[in-house]
């Protein structure tokens, strides 16, 4: 009997745990997806272009010199 | 499965840039036909070689002018071969960004980007040239803080204040440094009476042109043909003849970045003083430009350290980020 009781309560409080974090994460769409939006043109974001494309142009560039 | 792909779709040169790989091609926005039969000849370097120098029946285009296309079937074909010469075909259809000016209409948007799906583009999203090349050239655009950008392309120069992401201030004008060219050409032909090519007025301008007065000046024989005889002549032009012969271009340039300067916010305002303004794009080259600038406006300006290949490379980053940078095209926004 106790299982039972101790079961159900693991199943509520996950419930409204799950409840909870859901309505968190909606009451701020804006907020993440701004965040990405930033975080996406972080210098950081940005090394592995830049990365790509530095060495790519020295290496036409040698020649010339 | 073809990467996707961001393309600079320039008035002078063509840049595209393949997820994953890098730049992939950058070549002369140039296309070649066959006047009667509509064929195509040549596209990119081998096309801009025959500029000026064809037999009647070829004809050698620039098929955008003014950042704006001017043939949308000629444009069509060329973003087609474009992508075939990148390894799209018509089972592998690639996502595409593409840069355009900012000050383009709604007709010449859904003219680009139809002729990108024609030519086999899943989906086409455009974004603007300063944007892109405020993140292809380094600058901390995710930051509160006023970032400044000029773009001088063949045809069009932008300027751009960016803060956190998005454009506050942004000015621009149809003015680039394809009129350089036909500024020198008009100059010559009025003033020394010959006639010479676009090809002939940019070596004009590569060799001796200027914004301002430099150091290390040298003048330049320009061969072409007599107006009154028909013959072959030469003729030296000096680098103040020159820029004589620009400074309504450049002049009308400069007047576009002070518009914007004037937009922007006091705020970020005070920011161009201690980080100054970042020159992009292939009419930055011009000798003296940044230093004219810097004196016709009391902002420091700094020179881009890719100057051709920034537009390109933050239209790369955003094909990288495509999710959590598609809120930055132009029909998310409106």
């Amino acid at each position: 009997m106790i299982y039972v009781v101790v079961a159900v309560a693991v199943v509520i409080v996950v419930v409204i745990g799950v409840i909870l974090s859901k309505g968190g994460s909606r009451q701020e769409p804006g907020v993440v997806s701004f965040r990405k939006h930033i975080d996406a043109l972080s210098p950081e974001a940005r090394r592995e272009v830049m990365d790509r494309v530095r060495p790519a142009k020295r290496d036409d560039e040698e020649p010339k010199g | 499965m073809a990467r996707d792909l961001a393309i600079d779709l320039g008035t002078a040169n063509t840049l595209v840039y393949m997820k994953g790989k890098g730049i992939v091609l950058n070549e002369p926005s140039v296309i070649a036909l066959n006047r009667q039969t509509g064929e195509v000849l040549a596209t990119g370097r081998e096309a801009w070689q025959m500029i000026g120098r064809t037999p009647g029946y070829i004809v050698a285009v620039r098929p955008l002018r003014g950042g704006a296309i001017t043939d949308f079937e000629i444009t069509e074909r060329m973003i087609r071969l474009l992508l075939q010469r990148v390894g799209v075909s018509r089972f592998t259809r690639p996502k595409v960004v593409i840069c355009v000016p900012s000050a383009i209409t709604e007709v010449e948007r859904r003219a680009v980007t139809d002729a990108a799906r024609r030519a086999g583009a899943a989906d086409a999203q455009l974004i603007e040239q300063p944007m892109a090349a405020a993140i292809g050239a380094d600058l901390p655009i995710d930051e509160p803080i006023g970032n400044m950008v000029i773009d001088i392309g063949g045809g069009t120069s932008e300027t751009a204040v960016i803060s956190l992401g998005g454009i506050v201030a942004l000015e621009a004008v149809r003015v680039g440094s394809f009129d350089i060219d036909a500024s020198i050409q008009a100059y010559v032909r009025r003033e020394h009476g010959i006639a010479i090519g676009e090809r002939t007025a940019e070596e004009v301008k590569v060799a001796i042109g200027s914004a301002s007065e430099t150091e290390d000046e040298s003048q330049a024989e320009v061969r072409g043909r007599d107006l009154m005889t028909g013959l072959p002549k030469t003729v030296v032009l000096t680098p103040e003849e020159i820029r004589f012969a620009i400074d309504d271009v450049v002049s009308s340039i400069i007047a576009s970045v002070v518009r914007c300067l004037a937009k922007a916010p006091p705020e970020l305002a005070q920011d161009f003083l201690v980080r100054g303004m970042y020159l992009v794009g292939g009419g930055g080259l011009l000798r003296g430009l940044a230093q004219r600038i810097e004196k016709e406006t009391q902002v420091p300006v700094r020179m881009s350290n890719m100057p051709l290949e920034a537009v390109v490379m933050g239209a790369g980053h955003c094909i990288e980020h495509y999710d959590a940078l598609k809120g930055m095209f132009m029909g998310a926004r409106r």
